[in-house]
């Protein structure tokens, strides 16, 4: 390898370093927020000192969260296949993953906040809606991200060799079903229900 | 498994099982004995298995490239 091909190598490595540095420090700045929503569902959904929960539909609770558990696999196939230079799967991976993000939505959207609960509905709705909607925020925006990769894909970018856009977005997404792993049982599970 | 295509692709099957037994595990404690701590310690143990497997929290510390 020459001095100058060196030189460029081992700029992407720092930049690389530098860029998944900087990803894992917006995490921590999202994960200060969506901590504190969760502080939030325990300390106002209680009753007399015991934690309780509104009845949500618990059906409904487990299929969204196994559609989001099954679009985090999709995304790391997604993201396996361009380490390997498989354009196929790789732009296949991406497409199920925004689908499966898209019911997800439609099932908190259009079922969960169709239900009996309102945001009015004092502390309930309040956490309840607040919970969900700045997650569903962060789902919409990991579908457009998903989608934009896809759209750049399509035209030939990334390689095995360079494909820093794809991790980050793989990453995001996953980070987006990390913090369903935590609203799940606290939304759906711990507590007596009550409402 | 190794770091072959098909190894990572099976990893991914593996973990996405593990994650879907974890998820099942955590409705029936939840419909049986109702445990906050026990739903918690299942939450945490998802958690892991996502940084470690799907967000690769490991390459932080290590000099893996693309």
């Amino acid at each position: 390898m020459s001095s100058v091909a060196v030189s460029i190598h081992e700029s992407y490595r720092e930049k690389l370093r530098n860029n998944r540095l900087g990803l894992w420090l917006f995490f921590v700045s999202e994960a200060f927020m969506f901590g504190g929503l969760l502080a939030a569902r325990f300390y106002l959904w209680r009753e007399d000192g015991v934690v309780v929960r509104p009845a949500l539909d618990q059906q409904l609770g487990l299929i969204v969260t196994s559609v989001l558990l099954l679009s985090s696999y999709f995304m790391n196939r997604a993201e396996t296949a361009i380490a390997h230079d498989d354009r196929e799967n790789f732009l296949s991976g991406l497409l199920i993953t925004a689908f499966l993000g898209l019911v997800f939505l439609a099932g908190v959207v259009i079922f969960e906040w169709g239900g009996h609960i309102k945001p009015w509905d004092g502390v309930f709705g309040a956490v309840l809606f607040g919970m969900t909607g700045m997650h569903a925020l962060h789902v919409l925006s990991g579908v457009i991200f998903i989608l934009i990769i896809w759209w750049n894909g399509r035209k030939g970018h990334f390689s095995a060799d360079r494909h820093w856009g794809v991790e980050a977005c793989a990453i995001y997404w996953h980070y987006v079903d990390l913090v369903w792993i935590f609203f799940y049982p606290a939304l759906y599970l711990i507590g007596r229900v009550v409402h | 498994m190794g770091n072959t295509k098909s190894g990572i692709y099976r990893i991914g099957i593996v973990v996405l099982v593990a994650l879907a037994a974890l998820t099942g595990i955590e409705y029936i404690v939840a419909v049986t004995f109702n445990s906050a701590a026990v739903l918690f310690l299942i939450a945490l143990a998802k958690a892991a298995l996502v940084l470690q497997y799907f967000m690769h929290v490991y390459r932080l510390w290590s000099e893996e490239e693309h």
